[in-house]
């Protein structure tokens, strides 16, 4: 979230799209509702009509995966009418900036952007222009043909209602409804926000998705200000840490990007890494990237190696290899993997496609399963379909400690980083997971230095620093705030910095002090400024909230710098410094400085600073060549549709996704079926508010399972009266790589749609499912034994292995599948 | 045994009407101590409300039988109305409440007993159908069991009356009635009193059984 | 002390769940096995160990379908019929106004059950009990909140001063606007649970729209009570009355016909 959850009840107009918060966020209705008390409409646009849509003034329907048509359209209603904030737009987005002439657009390349080539995009024809001295060329009446702005109009005037309602199957009427009261907000001084969760990311084009709304929100001018901004609903608790810390392939924590082999010292890697710019008074803020990975390394490797030794230890990436998820179970099912942790994860469930991830798993020759339950994927083995004689895979079973049974942080999608306690001790023989990885560690460094191996540095040079240590120098106890003072970072010498003296040793007050040349550490320099010489700032509990915005500065610690709405420099009138809501002011300058919520990079008022640090420009991406499959988001089916053709142009769909389902490229279970008559239906999957992920925390919970006990299926009235399906009764699921047995509801709340004239029909499950129960389990003398079940198996059994082309999360939010009554 | 007394009840007859007084008292009882809240410390030396309601329940499983034997002996004798005698009966009040010079006679039950004998078999049936209904409501009709409530408490106010005026007359009101239902035997004067025109048809059949 | 109301504003209710739950919770009351029947709602409905349910409603006119969501529990009539017919006092009314419930006193009688007009009480075999939200006493009587109001994350349900609630909930139906209206005043001497509806009462599912207390229950508890012990008096002195006027009947064989056949 750029914002935050208690922010929302300032917005003017909630859209809430591509997420069912009502129902798997429950407690951002706490402020949905105030924001609706204080006048704010909201809009609900879903396949299906949900408890978020309930209690909304506009619901529209759309078919799954036709988001960016969906909201292409608004672009083009908000430019057709002019409903831009128009200063904003000017002064805080790139719609201005030339564009190289010989860009071309989707709607003049056979539905492409100019450059593509072998699934990729040579991204040179999308430069923008610059005069001799490097700085864009720009165009302040937004009139040029070649500027971002024109481009933009030209590229959405395709989205109009008619085509969009064509491809969505959204009626003409309601789309021009939504439209005319989202672009309300564009109005100065009025604020709307997106709450959108994994509707909108579980898709080949789940970036765009998200770039088409970011579009609209810096055209409305609703960054930054109260009220407004681009809102994750995260669909775990902590998955905004775990990305911040960096739980995937392509980053390190804090957002650095991976070192690649191609990059083989960290002279290259910065020069490669860190983005320069010579527009006037830009902040560029990635300039920072060496003092950021600089403290990094020696968080990692302390100063008993140089920098640039401990740059040559980090792992790197060979140049395009890809160690994503889909990757990586591909690679697992061709045999290309041995052993496999599985922490903290039930892949048998939640991956997609589930009958390859679950073959996949068979042929590992070892699995460490660390989970507080038996799960899915520990106990594959003896799932459906299996035969236990005949895999070869080894399981160990590490049991964990869950939450409550130790201390630590925890992000939530707002971006606070929340301290929590230990509640109560861990059953058994239950660890946490740092434990466990200490333990790991050091036996895994006893083995190197043993043994030796390939850059053995990387693991035996490391700093293990987590605690209080014992005669032979290892960790006794992991302490938990030991590892968030190094994620804060040290002063590893006396530095001097604007006069002060900081002492080797103390905690480095925050990311603007820390240091390139190896005298600062820092796990994560977004982090750096949560636990400092004044104490652990996670652990803040301070009810204090002068902004009258509920922006609760003393209460835990948000980032970056305790900042509550990143972007708010846009929050004020360029020129004149005046909050554009005078209402509900997210920073105030008093004559000498910004009060209110930290400034985010903004100078003096009229200094002409652009706010958007973060870019080089220091404007908000309008155009933004830095994705992998367009500058513009533009719309292309799902890889597996009820359609012919993409009705808008010859590109089916997005270009640039990694394929597995064509010769040579996946498994043989990598099977697609799009426009397949044995499977017409689109299905989606989403989740309940009774359940969690996979339900390995929620199904033993005999509340939780009493109210949703069993696998089901959504299913429109007409669709079951065609297929003859009663409320209540069995049916199978199946798509081209499985089936799955669910209870059908049927509803009235599942309308078919009108696609270009045809009636297609879709249908929804829930992923929370899968076979283990705890009915299996074995008890020991004096165990209580449950007598609540939940019954069914995995939604991921039906959903496709194919992800997005930038992010490679995978596309089960639209997929096709038939349905039918239960055989026997 | 004095001489010349008259059978006028056998043994069954006399078993099944104390069943059925016996039960119905104890239900009336603990009926009371369950209906109004100022009676519940009629259930304090059963040991509580519960108790009670077992008590209640199952003392209603030995009026069932009771009453069925009952109205199986008696309907005949004192459930068919005979006219004109019975009508004449009624309009004197049975020389109840005025004087009368001459009581019409009657069988062996009069018209009032007969009243009462309707009164109890019929109640008694709606007690024993909306009393099981009311043990075991789960199942039926809402509307259906609440009216189940109305019922029960209607027939126990006609009931409780009846027992009333039941226990008046075959007591003090009617002295030497007891002994014709503990002993079954009357004196002659009593049964020409109470039940002459029957008394005629037994001598006249050779059926009365006289005390030797 | 002053009347407290539970509020239910139904325009707020999400569906979430969280009061079902909660009740469970503080009142630690079993899970039970279900099976999905074709709804989100489950339990099906209130059980001995369910004491709210969220019913799931859909409905479609002209076109457009609306799913209601409805948290269903007890009333808390002021003029309960539940407390009415409870024998054995087992059933009150607390200083707040609410019904509560002694479960040491509770006979297992099911009087309550039938005779409350909005279906709440559930008996349950095993404990041979009848059961039902008692708007946790334990907790208003400790200055809490009932365990549902805490967990309810959008203010749907709130709890406070009776007088305060209707205003709230006055101000509310007037601001939706429509057919939105209070809920539970004007019957059966006010309920303490009151509802906002944004619809017509008729329209929600198993919502009585005019509750009452039933008519077989004034019958048996207003007029059939009192009449039988004022006709069992009736009698009883009637009785004595016939003995000392009347006198007893003569059956002692006074009378001329004994005498003469006695003689026989």
């Amino acid at each position: 979230m750029t914002n935050h959850w208690i922010d929302i009840q300032y917005s003017d107009c909630v859209l809430i799209m591509g997420s069912n918060a009502a129902s798997n966020h429950p407690i951002s209705f706490k402020y949905v509702t105030k924001a609706i008390e204080n006048g704010a409409k909201l809009i609900s646009v879903d396949p299906r009509f949900t408890q978020t849509s309930s209690k909304a003034d506009i619901y529209a329907s759309l078919r799954s995966g036709t988001d960016i048509a969906f909201l292409g359209g608004m672009i083009n209603y908000i430019l057709e009418n002019n409903l831009i904030q128009e200063k904003y737009v000017k002064y805080y987005t790139n719609a201005s900036f030339l564009v190289n002439p010989d860009f071309k657009l989707p709607g003049e390349n056979e539905g492409v952007f100019s450059g593509l080539k072998d699934a990729t995009y040579d991204k040179s024809s999308w430069a923008f222009q610059t005069d001799l001295k490097g700085v864009v060329k720009k165009d302040m009446t937004l009139t040029d043909p070649n500027c971002v702005y024109q481009l933009l109009k030209k590229h959405y005037s395709r989205y109009n209602p008619d085509i969009v309602s064509r491809i969505t199957g959204t009626p003409k009427d309601k789309l021009l409804e939504v439209y005319k009261e989202y672009a309300k907000t564009g109005a100065v001084g009025k604020a709307g926000t997106i709450m959108y969760a994994m509707g909108w990311t579980q898709h080949t084009v789940g970036v765009q998705n998200i770039r088409t709304m970011s579009i609209i929100q810096l055209l409305l001018g609703n960054m930054g200000v109260a009220g407004g901004g681009v809102n994750a609903l995260r669909g775990e608790s902590n998955v905004q840490g775990s990305t911040d810390h960096a739980l995937l392939f392509h980053i390190l924590p804090g957002y650095l990007k991976t070192p690649s082999a191609s990059l083989p010292t960290l002279a290259v890697y910065n020069a490669k890494n860190t983005p320069t710019t010579v527009e006037p008074n830009s902040l560029n803020w990635w300039k920072n990237t060496p003092k950021y990975m600089a403290s990094f390394l020696r968080a990692h490797y302390g100063v008993s190696a140089t920098l640039e030794e401990a740059y040559g230890y980090l792992p790197k990436l060979d140049d395009g290899q890809n160690y994503s998820w889909l990757s990586l179970f591909d690679a697992m099912y061709k045999e290309k993997l041995t052993g496999f942790f599985s922490w903290g994860q039930n892949p048998a469930c939640s991956g997609a496609s589930s009958n390859k991830t679950r073959q996949a798993i068979t042929k590992l020759d070892w699995m460490v399963n660390v989970n507080i339950f038996d799960n899915e994927t520990g106990s594959f083995w003896k799932g459906p379909g299996m035969d236990p004689k005949k895999i070869k895979t080894e399981v160990f079973m590490l049991p964990c400690s869950a939450s409550i049974e130790k201390e630590g942080s925890i992000i939530n999608s707002g971006r606070w980083m929340q301290w929590r306690y230990k509640a109560v001790d861990s059953p058994g023989v239950a660890m946490p997971d740092g434990e466990i990885i200490s333990e790991l560690f050091y036996k895994v460094r006893e083995l190197y230095e043993k043994e030796g191996g390939p850059l053995k540095e990387a693991i035996t040079k490391m700093t293990w620093d987590y605690g209080p240590k014992g005669v032979d120098g290892t960790v006794r106890h992991l302490d938990v705030h030991y590892i968030a003072k190094e994620i804060n970072g040290y002063f590893l010498e006396d530095k001097e910095i604007n006069g002060t003296l900081y002492k080797k040793g103390s905690l480095v007050p925050s990311f603007a002090f820390l240091q390139d040349d190896g005298s600062t550490s820092s796990g994560n320099w977004l982090y750096c400024n949560s636990y400092t010489e004044k104490g652990n700032m996670a652990a803040r509990r301070g009810k204090k909230d002068e902004s009258g915005i509920g922006l609760y500065p003393e209460w835990a610690w948000s980032w970056p710098v305790n900042r509550r709405i990143i972007y708010n420099g846009a929050s004020v009138d360029p020129e004149t410094g005046r909050p554009w809501d005078t209402e509900h002011p997210v920073i105030i300058w008093n004559g000498s400085s910004w009060v209110g919520d930290v400034p985010d990079g903004v100078a003096a008022p009229g200094a002409g600073r652009p706010p958007f640090i973060m870019k080089p420009h220091g404007v908000g991406s309008i155009f933004g060549p830095g994705l992998a499959d367009g500058p513009f988001p533009e719309h292309y089916e799902p890889l597996e549709c009820p359609i012919e053709k993409n009705i808008l142009s010859p590109q089916f769909v997005n270009p640039t996704i990694k394929r597995w389902d064509e010769e040579g490229t996946g498994t043989d279970v990598d099977a697609r079926a799009t426009c397949d008559p044995r499977f017409p239906i689109v299905c989606s999957t989403y989740r309940v508010s009774e359940h969690w992920q996979t339900g390995l925390m929620t199904r033993w919970c005999p509340w939780l399972a009493e109210m949703q006990p069993s696998m089901f299926v959504e299913i429109g009235t007409e669709l079951a009266k065609n297929k003859g399906i009663k409320n209540g009764e069995i049916v199978t699921v199946k798509s081209v790589r499985g089936q799955v047995d669910a209870v059908a509801i049927v509803t009235e709340r599942w309308k078919p749609f009108t696609i270009d004239g045809n009636t297609i029909h879709e249908i929804g499950i829930p992923w929370h499912y899968g076979w283990v129960t705890t009915k299996m389990r074995e008890y020991v003398h004096g165990d209580k034994k449950p007598e609540v079940f939940t019954f069914g198996d995995s939604a991921n059994i039906v959903t496709p292995f194919i992800g997005d082309a930038n992010t490679m999360i995978p596309e089960s939010k639209a997929f096709m599948v038939n349905v039918e009554r239960k055989e026997g | 045994m004095k001489k010349g007394m008259i059978k006028v009840s056998d043994s069954f007859e006399r078993i099944v009407h104390w069943c059925m007084a016996i039960s119905c008292i104890i239900l009336m009882i603990s009926g009371l101590g369950m209906m109004f809240h100022s009676f519940n410390f009629i259930a304090i030396p059963v040991g509580g409300l519960k108790n009670l309601k077992l008590i209640h329940n199952f003392t209603g499983l030995v009026f069932i039988p009771s009453l069925l034997f009952a109205i199986l002996i008696w309907w005949k004798e004192a459930g068919i109305f005979r006219f004109p005698e019975d009508l004449e009966w009624i309009k004197v009040a049975g020389g109840y409440l005025w004087h009368v010079d001459k009581v019409p006679e009657t069988g062996k039950y009069n018209p009032g007993q007969k009243a009462f004998f309707w009164a109890v078999a019929f109640f008694g049936v709606v007690m024993i159908v909306t009393g099981l209904i009311m043990w075991f409501p789960l199942g039926f009709p809402v509307k259906l069991v609440r009216w189940m409530y109305t019922l029960h408490a209607l027939g126990f106010f006609v009931i409780f009356s009846f027992f009333f005026v039941h226990l008046y007359l075959g007591t003090v009101g009617v002295p030497g009635s007891v002994s014709a239902i503990l002993t079954g035997w009357v004196t002659r004067s009593w049964a020409e009193k109470q039940c002459p025109k029957w008394l005629k048809e037994m001598e006249e059949s050779g059926k009365l059984e006289v005390s030797e | 002390m002053s009347e407290k109301i539970k509020l239910c504003d139904l325009s707020k209710c999400t569906g979430c769940r969280g009061c079902q739950l909660a009740c469970k919770q503080w009142n630690q009351l079993p899970a039970k096995q279900t099976v999905n029947y074709g709804t989100y709602q489950n339990p099906p409905d209130l059980q001995p160990n369910t004491w709210n349910v969220i019913r799931f409603q859909e409905i479609s006119e002209n076109g457009a379908v609306d799913w209601l969501f409805r948290h269903d529990a007890c009333m808390h009539c002021t003029d309960a019929a539940c407390v009415k017919v409870c024998p054995s006092g087992a059933l009150y009314h607390t200083k707040y106004g609410t019904v509560a419930l002694d479960s040491a006193k509770c006979i297992g009688c099911k009087e309550c059950v039938f005779a409350c007009p909005f279906e709440v009480p559930r008996y349950d075999p095993e404990t041979d009990k009848v059961i039902k939200c008692d708007m946790c006493y334990s907790r208003i009587d400790n200055a809490m909140q009932p365990a549902c109001v805490k967990a309810c994350p959008t203010g749907a349900l709130r709890f406070g001063d009776k007088k305060e609630m209707l205003q709230i909930a006055y101000a509310r139906a007037k601001e939706l606007g429509g057919d939105a209206s209070v809920y539970g005043d004007t019957f059966v001497d006010g309920t303490h649970m009151i509802y906002v509806l944004p619809r017509k009462a008729a329209v929600y599912d198993r919502l009585p729209e005019k509750p009452r207390v039933p008519f077989s229950v004034i019958a048996w508890k207003d007029w059939l009570k009192p009449l039988s012990l004022l006709a069992a008096g009736g009698v009883v002195g009637g009785a004595f009355l016939h003995y000392i006027i009347h006198g007893p009947k003569d059956t002692s064989g006074g009378g001329d016909q004994a005498s003469r056949e006695g003689g026989e």
